[in-house]
């Protein structure tokens, strides 16, 4: 997982059906990089058996203290 | 006087709520020119439904424990027939047909409504800043900001406008203008009150809770307020618990954990001062006190970054497609930082989610709670922190939202108590931060303390 440059950003914008000239997706490039930064080390790494809803699973779980 | 001891004043006819309705307008008139923390004062029709409460005490029918309390919540609970702005230009003339769940179940309890009050923008940002309808100000000093998005929840309440308000809590925005203001906020489990009729931001991360004077307050409120409803499936069928039980129960016996990096890390000195007496504090009342080791917090920030900032993008596309210039420079900047991520990445931040709380949760067996600073430092300026849509703003909100995203993403619940003063006499907050729907615990660790300090009883005087 690395982080979006802003020619991708631009691309990502255009997709996404919100487009953004250059400038802005600097700027987001910008904004948003230190997020990936910070998840890459936990991406590509889940095991496949795990879903979203797992959390509700943990979240209910009885725990003791 | 708090909430509850209002309450108990007109349930038991020591006062009428007509009185208690004219003293807040009163100081309302006299505060918010320089506040700004309500967005509609809506003086005749508060009068006129207090003494309705009035007049149905009198006749012997009280309808519950808010019995003709007047009460303002923050302007993105949608009651129907009211505009409901939501901070924005774009809802500026919105009004809802239906009730927001919390908020009619306050109403049911009998709670007379005053107004709406002040937010950021579609709740979306930390300080307290709007560029639509002008900065809330701290009731401490009118220079510096109340936090957000709850501003004006935290402005009002601190400064005895408002008995309790509603606000919501994303990434800190219950918990931050408890702190910066010096009342008490109570972030709820995801999942512990409804959030049907609730302006949203992120489905996964959005939490309503109140702020009011104590904790003994906020336990009345989210007693009233949780619980299963067929408006919001996502909110949680378990039973209830008596939160108000919770108040009168002393620390013994239970322990509390203290972070051994992350929420001690950069502090501003005063926090950390404050820190550690609200840690004695807590020992002296019979607490134990141990050292806990949390899992690396700041992936936890970042994959909380990744959810709030694609669920608001895909919340708000319609208007940034259509209306991109009716939005702050700022909540815009914001909003389009949700654009640029990618499908695959959202849904890994949403499958660790699970594992994540696994984990923080190992790593604080053996606690009741942990305790950590809301923030690094007390209330900044507005002048300081009116960073706009300037290249390194997103940078400055991280900054000061770092503590409290991490419980978002986990989705526990955290109590904000005032806990100290800087010596510029700016209120400083802790965070209790319990177990998954175990606010009681976090209910009789807030009250122990607020029945040994006094910091949540001080108010701001009108310079």
């Amino acid at each position: 997982m690395t982080r979006p440059d802003p020619k991708q950003v631009k691309v990502m914008t255009d997709v996404a059906g919100v487009p953004q000239d250059s400038e802005v997706a600097a700027r987001i490039a910008h904004s948003i990089g230190p997020a990936f930064d910070g998840f890459a080390p936990i991406a590509g790494t889940l095991p496949m058996d795990i879903e979203p809803a797992t959390f509700l699973l943990v979240q209910n779980a009885k725990v003791t203290k | 006087m708090s909430l509850v001891s209002v309450a108990k004043a007109i349930a038991g006819k020591k006062v009428s709520s007509r009185e208690v309705t004219q003293s807040c307008l009163d100081r309302i008139a006299q505060w918010q020119p320089r506040l700004n923390a309500f967005m509609a004062i809506e003086a005749d029709a508060a009068l006129a439904a207090a003494d309705v409460a009035d007049a149905s005490l009198a006749n012997g029918k009280n309808l519950g424990p808010l019995h003709g309390v007047p009460m303002a919540h923050k302007d993105m609970y949608y009651d129907a027939g009211k505009v409901v702005t939501c901070g924005s230009k774009i809802r500026r003339d919105f009004v809802p047909t239906t009730t927001s769940t919390a908020l009619q179940r306050l109403k049911d309890a009998g709670s007379v409504r005053l107004g709406s009050l002040q937010m950021v923008e579609f709740a979306f940002g930390p300080s307290g800043h709007n560029v639509h309808y002008g900065a809330v100000r701290n009731p401490w000093n009118v220079d510096h900001i109340t936090g957000g998005s709850s501003s004006g929840s935290g402005s009002a309440v601190a400064a005895r406008l408002t008995f309790a308000a509603l606000g919501s809590d994303t990434g800190g925005s219950i918990r931050m203008p408890a702190h910066f203001c010096g009342v008490t906020g109570f972030k709820t489990t995801v999942g512990l009150i409804s959030r049907a009729g609730a302006m949203p931001l992120s489905q996964s991360l959005d939490t309503v809770g109140p702020l009011a004077q104590t904790v003994e307050d906020c336990a009345l409120l989210v007693g009233l307020m949780a619980g299963a409803d067929p408006d919001d499936p996502t909110t949680s069928t378990r039973p209830v618990p008596n939160y108000m039980a919770a108040t009168n129960d002393s620390v013994k016996g239970l322990t509390i954990g203290v972070p051994t990096a992350f929420y001690v890390d950069d502090l501003d000195p005063e926090v950390a001062r404050v820190l550690d007496e609200t840690i004695a504090t807590l020992k002296n009342e019979g607490a134990e006190i141990v050292k806990v080791e949390l899992p690396d917090q700041r992936q936890l920030t970042a994959a909380c970054q990744l959810v709030l900032a694609t669920e608001a993008a895909a919340f708000h596309k319609r208007w940034m497609i259509e209306r991109p210039q009716d939005y702050g420079a700022q909540v815009l900047m914001r909003l389009q930082n949700g654009l640029a991520i990618p499908a695959v990445s959202y849904l890994e931040a949403m499958r660790w989610r699970g594992p994540a709380l696994a984990a923080y949760l190992a790593a604080v067996e053996g606690t009741d709670a942990v305790i950590a600073p809301v923030a690094p430092m007390p209330a900044v300026t507005i002048a300081e922190s009116d960073v706009g849509n300037s290249h390194d703003a997103e940078a400055v909100i991280q900054r000061i939202t770092r503590f409290t995203r991490p419980i978002n993403y986990l989705g526990l619940p955290s109590l904000s108590i005032p806990a100290g003063f800087s010596k510029k006499g700016l209120p400083v907050g802790m965070q209790l931060i319990g177990r998954s729907f175990d606010e009681a615990t976090l209910v009789r660790i807030g009250a122990a303390f607020q029945r040994a300090t006094d910091y949540h009883q001080q108010v701001p005087k009108l310079a």
